[in-house]
């Protein structure tokens, strides 16, 4: 018995080395010089449609590749992925979300971009800020497909009707509470609370500092009260009615019609620029974008990839691969398709080329990344491996905070203790 | 030697199925629990440190297992005693039944789609329909979504409410008693009560030990509901972090794939423990046809 | 006592209505926001009945998602889900005769093993499981979701386990000394006799298969071979605007199969053992 189970333990190990080892499966060139491209992206029915014809296009102008799509939405998307990455049987292209390339690159899974820039993939039109967005370790894993930048999406009449007239110019977090509790006293919301690892990063990069260091291994700021401080004032504002309580947030997430901000109970929700276009739809009134509080809001925004195109590094045609994010990246035609559902373009000539097709939030989005763009600095490097785990545990217990069950200082330090535990491992 | 065989060969398929696709898996994750693992480079032998960290060093875990331990031991004969009970209430020769089956049955197969996380989210929001009876009848409103414990009620109350796979079987189960055994009963005097723990309970009992057991087992691993219902975060407060929801989040959100191998065993130590106490204890209590009657 | 008969079956359907309807209002909420105009179905969530009567989500959500019809997912959905409810209930009941009736060393233990494999969260054999079908070039077909089904399912054995062990073995001595070997006391006299446990296998299958969504989000990649379950979540996105309308349109539309199957299949389980033989 003893034997037979030694036995069988050194059978399924050999069997998954074997498996590990061997290349990708099927998808190579036949015969007649024909490639065969496998891509994969998440999204929604809109993106899967344009995307599509976006191939077709591709496919039409280079009749010696085919192009097979995969594709779902985003949580079923990095289910499939995870067994595909196991088993090495990546698609050639995939797209990539800022929260798992380092994940993906740093285990190896993607390929180092960087060769094939300026050769397959024209960046000539590109700013250094974004391309380095792409960069981890520093190897170019990624080409952004396009990029975001945060700020208050808001409606104008809603703010009127809680008795302000206009927002704070050059608004500061102190400007922005004694609004927002102006909105409470009114029986409206202000904001609906905002995604606390983004709007914690951007506020510590005001400061000078980050979430997480340079290389990934612990928090990127040593004093608690900084926490303090920017949680300590969003619990406030949830006490106070200016943002909604937990509860309310937990019923409505994820769905943009349940938001206050549609409803009407809100003026405005704290988030990305590419999310805009979908909140003026569904609201289906006019709604403006403002930037972000200070002071110092120039070191602290960014531009941040919407997401990513990266090649793996099993693809076995990286330079097809390569081709077609060029063609993503530089293609006029192709970007009258995707009209900048994937973020502002990266590529300056083509924002000017497409700037005519737009419709009218698109157009906004367009304008308010153009504006802050000369106002941001270079983004910190992506999250590293293990930010899943971080941003969970953050998420937790700022919630905590906002039902009151703790305080801001106990739930700094309890954040601290988990995070640098998860980040520890990164050494 | 030849009934071996005979044997062997009905549940062969059940055999080349095991080994083919279930047990080298099976080992592999086994062998995974003792490593760290996170799907993309090979595994790393660690020992009996996903074990410790499971028990001393993690207190989400100690949570989710005492959230499903109850989600569990409540939900279960809940759901069990209403199904039966809709079974029996089901089990008459009106023209309607076939009907009113179907309309049972129908919360059962709406599943775990994103309708029903929709739907199931609005009948209990702040301003919901539950919490508008509630009120009318002046114990409300209750915050569904602010307190933990509540948030289990609310999953607890849908996995009562899809009932009709346990009341199917129940169902199938009683149309397979014999009418003769009523009909003699009635013959002897006895009122529907005596009736129902007189024969219909122990010629029911296998398949009570059916529902029991598979309906722990299930409930062990139940992740739809609290996905859905929590958004994947297992909120409020980790109210509704069942233990395969948190199994989840660390096998694919975290990457953890080795600390998640480890979970699993556990869990596989503990029901089948369960289970088999259950199947001890059954012997007490159930009434096989063809073994005489114990 | 006269009254009380006489009162007593309207008394019946009215409970048992009411707590039908009890139990049918999440659905029937469903059902009436599929004729709300998407933008109006949270902000009416509270009110049942729609302000007004539109069909438009129907023919909206029909003409389908990601550039296929919808018809096509059901098409799709339809293969997977009847060849495996065959294969799973016909491999079942073979090895449900097996443990239930024969006897043979090592049956405990199989049994057991059985039972074991159902309490292992799936989630961490999935990634051996598919280096297994990758290995076998099965990936991109439906094949990982179909072919286990001939080996069994677990559940269903155990239920036909637990029926074939209500039956006397009174029977099959009788027919053993018929002469009748043991595949044709399976085929001609078990098999007749768990009928019900048959039907109920058969519509688990079948609603299980249709609504599953983990294999086929892991193993058809073409979007071609995408299945309703996954078609019904392309209707949604978080990050854009979702056509909810039509999602819950497309939800009801795809309850119809499976409540037809059920429909069909139920007659089975109320007919039980008044009709099979038994008595007689």
């Amino acid at each position: 018995m003893r034997k037979k189970g030694k036995w069988i333990v050194l059978a399924l190990l050999l069997a998954m080395a074997t498996a590990c080892s061997s290349g990708g499966g099927k998808g190579g060139s036949s015969a007649d010089g024909q490639t065969t491209l496998r891509i994969a992206w998440w999204g929604s029915d809109t993106r899967h449609e344009y995307t599509q014809k976006v191939i077709d296009l591709y496919m039409e102008k280079n009749p010696n590749v085919k192009v097979d799509v995969e594709y779902a939405s985003f949580d079923d998307y990095w289910k499939k992925l995870a067994p595909q990455a196991a088993a090495n049987q990546l698609p050639d292209i995939v797209q990539m979300d800022i929260s798992y390339i380092s994940q993906y690159a740093k285990n190896g899974q993607l390929e180092d971009l960087a060769p094939y820039a300026g050769k397959q993939i024209n960046l000539g039109d590109v700013s250094e800020n974004v391309i380095s967005t792409g960069v981890v370790n520093g190897k170019q894993y990624g080409i952004p497909s396009g990029v975001n930048v945060l700020g208050f999406h808001y409606d104008p009449a809603t703010l009127k009707k809680a008795g302000i007239d206009s927002l704070p110019e050059e608004m500061t977090w102190d400007t922005y509470e004694k609004t927002a509790l102006q909105a409470a006293a009114n029986k409206i919301y202000f904001d609906s609370g905002v995604a606390p690892d983004i709007f914690f990063h951007y506020y510590l990069r005001t400061k000078g500092q980050s979430l997480y260091n340079a290389d990934g291994t612990a928090l990127g700021y040593e004093d608690d009260a900084l926490f303090v401080d920017f949680f300590g004032r969003m619990a406030r504002l949830i006490e106070k009615g200016a943002a909604p309580s937990p509860d309310l947030t937990n019923q409505t997430k994820g769905i943009i019609e349940e938001s206050e901000l549609v409803k009407g109970k809100g003026i405005g929700i704290w988030q990305w620029s590419n999310q805009f276009v979908a909140l003026q739809q569904v609201a289906n009134r006019p709604l403006e974008i403002a930037p972000m509080p200070g002071p110092d809001m120039e070191k602290g925004l960014y531009m941040q990839p919407s997401m990513y195109w990266a090649v793996t590094s099993n693809s076995k045609h990286k330079e097809e691969a390569a081709k077609f994010i060029d063609f993503w990246v530089n293609d006029v035609e192709a970007n009258k398709l995707i009209k900048g559902e994937r973020g502002v373009p990266i590529s300056g000539k083509i924002k000017e080329a497409i700037a005519s097709e737009l419709s009218e939030p698109t157009r906004q989005v367009f304008d308010f990344v153009a504006a802050m763009e000369p106002k941001a600095s270079p983004m910190s490097p992506p999250p590293p491996v293990g930010s899943p785990e971080v941003i969970a545990s953050l998420t937790d217990i700022v919630e905590e905070l906002n039902f009151g069950k703790i305080t801001a200082e106990q739930a700094a330090k309890t954040f601290r203790d988990s995070a640098n535990a998860v980040l520890a491992k990164n050494k | 030697m030849r009934s071996e065989l005979t044997g062997y060969a009905f549940i062969s398929p059940f055999i080349i199925g095991f080994i083919a696709f279930t047990l080298i898996p099976m080992f592999v994750s086994l062998y995974m629990s003792f490593t760290s693992y996170n799907l993309f480079t090979a595994p790393e032998w660690i020992g009996l440190e996903n074990f410790k960290k499971m028990f001393f060093g993690d207190p989400k875990y100690w949570n989710s297992v005492r959230v499903t331990l109850l989600y569990v031991f409540i939900g279960v004969p809940l759901r069990l005693v209403f199904a039966l009970f809709v079974a029996m209430i089901l089990n008459t020769g009106s023209r309607m039944v076939g009907t009113y089956r179907t309309l049972y049955y129908l919360p059962s197969i709406i599943g775990g789609s994103v309708a029903v996380s929709i739907m199931w989210r609005n009948i209990f929001s702040n301003e919901g329909v539950i919490n508008h009876v509630l009120t009318i009848i002046g114990i409300g409103p209750v915050s569904w979504f602010g307190d933990p414990d509540a948030a289990l009620v609310m999953l607890i109350s849908l996995s009562i409410w899809q009932f009709g796979s346990s009341m199917l079987i129940f169902l199938a189960g009683l149309k397979n008693i014999s009418p003769e055994m009523y009909e003699a009963a009635s013959v002897d005097g006895a009122n529907p009560v005596r009736k129902f723990f007189r024969i219909t309970l122990p010629l029911l009992s296998p398949i009570i030990l059916f529902n029991l057991i598979m309906q722990t087992i299930s409930a062990f691993m139940t992740f739809v509901p609290a996905y859905i219902i929590s958004k994947g975060e297992g909120g409020p407060m980790e109210g509704t972090m069942l233990y395969s929801l948190y199994l989840f989040r660390q096998a694919f959100m975290f990457n953890n794939m080795g600390y998640a191998s480890a979970m699993a065993w556990v869990m596989l130590l503990i029901v089948s423990l369960l289970t088999a106490v259950l199947f001890l204890t059954s012997r007490f209590w159930v009434f096989y046809e063809n073994e005489g009657g114990k | 006592m006269r009254t009380w008969k006489a009162a007593k079956w309207p008394v019946y359907h009215v409970f048992v209505a009411a707590l039908a309807f009890l139990m049918l209002y999440p659905v029937l909420w469903m059902l009436f926001s599929s004729f709300k105009e998407s933008r109006t179905i949270f902000v009416t969530a509270n009110r049942l009945i729609p302000d007004s009567w539109i069909w438009s989500n129907y023919a909206a959500g029909w003409a389908g998602t990601a550039g296929y019809p919808f018809w096509h997912y059901i098409g799709n959905s339809m293969v997977i889900v009847v060849i495996s409810t065959i294969g799973a209930v016909l491999s079942s009941s073979l090895i449900a005769f097996g443990f239930g009736r024969l006897k043979f060393r090592g049956r405990g233990l199989w049994f057991a093993l059985m039972m074991m494999t159902l309490m292992l969260p799936h989630d961490v054999v999935l990634v051996p499981q598919y280096i297994i079908f990758t290995k076998l070039g099965w990936l991109n077909t439906i094949l990982p979701i179909v072919v286990p089904t001939f080996f069994g399912m677990p559940f269903f054995i155990f239920l036909m386990v637990q029926f074939i062990r209500t039956i006397p073995k009174e029977l099959d001595e009788a027919a053993t000394i018929d002469g009748c070997g043991k595949f044709r006391l399976y085929l001609q006299i078990i098999m007749p006799l768990i009928k019900s446990s048959l039907a109920t296998a058969a519509i688990f299958s079948f609603y299980w298969r249709w609504e599953d969504l983990l294999g086929p989000v892991l193993y058809l990649n073409s979007p071609e071979k995408y299945t309703v379950s996954m078609a019904l979540k392309m209707f949604l996105d978080s990050e854009s605007a979702s056509n909810w309308g039509a999602m819950f349109a497309m939800s009801i539309v795809s309850l119809v199969p499976v409540v037809m199957v059920f429909f069909i299949f139920q007659k089975q389980i109320v007919q039980g053992m008044s009709t099979s033989g038994l008595k007689g």
